[in-house]
Parts: C-alpha cells; sequence; structure tokens
C-alpha cells in the first residue's frame, strides 16, 4: 500500500507530508497515518521541530464525503476524530506549511500548528456551515485563536473560502507565494532545530498552553451542537449537494 | 433576466478573483482554469454569482460542467423555470 502520509528528517528538522495523491481529506486510513507519523516524528530524539506540510494544489480538504454522512445517521461519532489534539499535543514546536487550500477540518488541523504559513493564491475557508452542520476538530475556538474573534467569526457563519492574501496581517505568521512557503517554514524549523530539545519542549508547553485550552474548551460545545446539527434530516441532504468535490 | 445578465455576472465575479483580467474579454467558451482560476476560486465565483442572481443549483450539478457557457445556460434554464413557477 502507498504511503497515504510521508515522513523525512533531516538534522532535526521532521518533515510530515500529506501525500495521498488527491485531496488529503482525513479519512480513517489518512488520519490513523499522520497520528502514527507524528508520533514517529517526536518519539525520535534528534527531532526539535515538525513540519506539517500537503500538496502545492490542497494541503487538506477536511472530512471526505463518507465520513460525513456516516456522522448524519450516527454510525460514528464527531469526537472519534482525534486528530487536532494528536497535532496539538506534540512535545515539540510544530509549523504548518499550507501551500495548497485547506479546507473544514482541514484548516483546524493547520492552526493547531505553533507556526502557520498560508500561501497568497490558495483559499482557506471553514466550510461547515455551508453543509448544514455546526464546525468540529475546535474550529469555533481554534479560528479566533489565530484570527481576531471578528473575523474568525465572519469565516465560521459564511463559510466563505477566503484567498490567503486577504488573511495577510490578520494573525498567521506568513503568507507568501505558493512557490516559497515551504522553504520559508523550513527555514523557519532550522532556526529552530538549532535550539535544545530539552529547552524546546519547556517553552512549547508553555507557549502553547493557550491553544490547548482553546481547543479543550471548544469540545464540549461542539460536540453538543454536532449532536444536534447531524440529527437535522436535512443536513444528509445538505452534504450532499454542497460537498466540494474536485475534479 | 436574459442569458447575457447571467454571463455579465459571471465574468465580473471571474475577473474579481484574477489580476489583470477584464471582465468583457473573457471568452465564455473556454473554462475558468483556462484564466488562472484554481478550483476554490471558481467554487467561490460560482457562489458569488448564484447569490447575486438569486439562484440556487447543487453543487454536484456544477460538477458536470466544462466551460462557462454551461454554466451559463444551466444559470438560465434554472432562472426561466424560476420565472415560470407562480
Amino acid at each position: 500500500m502507498t504511503a497515504l502520509v510521508r515522513l523525512s528528517h533531516d538534522d532535526g528538522v521532521a518533515v510530515v507530508e500529506l501525500c495521498d495523491g488527491r485531496q488529503n481529506a482525513l479519512g480513517e486510513a489518512m488520519v490513523m497515518e499522520l497520528r502514527a507519523r507524528l508520533e514517529e516524528a517526536h518519539h525520535d530524539e534528534t527531532c526539535k521541530v515538525i513540519v506539517v506540510c500537503g500538496a502545492l494544489e490542497v494541503f487538506c480538504s477536511g472530512a471526505p464525503r463518507e465520513l460525513l454522512a456516516r456522522l448524519t445517521t450516527g454510525d460514528i461519532l464527531p469526537s472519534d476524530i482525534a486528530l487536532a489534539s494528536a497535532l496539538l499535543d506534540v512535545p515539540v514546536p510544530t509549523i504548518a506549511a499550507m501551500e495548497g487550500h485547506a479546507t473544514g477540518g482541514g484548516l483546524a488541523l493547520g492552526l493547531c500548528a505553533d507556526i502557520v504559513l498560508l500561501a497568497r493564491e490558495s483559499r482557506y475557508g471553514a466550510t461547515f456551515m455551508n453543509m448544514g452542520f455546526t464546525p468540529g476538530m475546535g474550529m469555533t475556538r481554534l479560528l479566533e485563536h489565530v484570527l481576531s474573534p471578528a473575523v474568525a467569526h465572519e469565516l465560521l457563519y459564511t463559510g466563505e473560502l477566503r484567498r490567503g492574501a486577504d488573511l495577510e496581517g490578520r494573525g498567521v505568521n506568513h503568507v507568501l507565494p505558493r512557490a516559497d512557503v515551504r522553504a520559508r517554514a523550513i527555514d523557519i524549523a532550522r532556526r529552530i532545530a538549532e535550539k535544545p530539545r530539552s529547552a524546546l519542549e519547556l517553552l512549547k508547553h508553555t507557549l502553547a498552553a493557550p491553544r490547548r485550552a482553546a481547543f479543550a474548551a471548544s469540545r464540549l460545545d461542539e460536540e453538543r451542537m454536532h449532536t444536534l446539527s447531524f440529527a437535522d434530516r436535512a443536513t444528509r441532504a445538505r452534504i450532499e449537494a454542497e460537498y466540494i468535490e474536485e475534479s | 433576466m436574459n442569458r447575457d445578465d447571467i454571463l455579465t455576472v459571471v465574468r465580473k465575479h471571474l475577473a474579481g478573483v484574477l489580476d489583470g483580467v477584464e471582465a468583457a474579454s473573457i471568452d465564455p467558451a473556454r473554462s475558468m482554469k483556462d484564466y488562472g482560476a484554481n478550483s476554490l476560486d471558481i467554487v467561490e465565483v460560482v457562489s458569488a454569482s448564484m447569490r447575486e442572481l438569486r439562484l440556487k443549483v447543487p453543487r454536484s450539478e456544477l460538477s458536470k460542467l466544462t466551460n462557462m457557457d454551461g454554466l451559463v445556460d444551466l444559470l438560465h434554464k434554472v432562472a426561466t423555470e424560476k420565472s415560470a413557477t407562480p
């Protein structure tokens, strides 16, 4: 079986790359591999920092259609998608190099990183509400943790796919031409990798505490809202009609 | 609402997401991709157009389209059906 997630190491910098060759949707196999590669990366004691990236066109498209359908039938619970915490709990600093589009849970995944880079030409959106259900994966709190609450709430209500260029200066670390995003992320990672791991772990624990707390605070509310919005009979039809299937 | 009105709206929104492309110069026989729009640019252009025209077509139907003429025809058909409904 071909890998859905690749892990490479270079001098303290681990690169975890989503590479399913399609939309990098967060299906069960992808989530399992991503969690495994993240753990493998930071269990290596020479690892100082992890860069998470996807394809040039698409970073991550969030939950696949089939998974959303199963949520509407109650087959699985939204809390089963325990991916965000896997990235939030990484003990070393993490960098999301989001060269390509990121939507829904894919955007949430990137926002779990300590340092976030976007591409000017790519689009980023909290698309949950377009399909009739409330945001998940911590998005209700993670987005306003990075962007301002005003901008975050607008994006959550409208489900708009905003261009990276329009998010420049709004709280993300860098918004660059698509072709430059990964190189800049690696450059930042190399600076971080010069520091001792033990000190990085201490600082990460402290600096990431508000982000972890924001995520934790979102869980109860998001689960309650999901129970109601996924149980709504109209949601299933809306997912069928509005899910963005890429060509 | 005639077909040209719809084309004007689509052209305007496409020109809005592209740098240095005049709305009037956009050839509807071509795909938005030919003009450099990426997949999610197209999603936004189509939803902005539908919002302005007050039309709604499920995304699943839109995915079959190959060029702007196809989109304009589909929107025109939906608009005609809508105005025929009392």
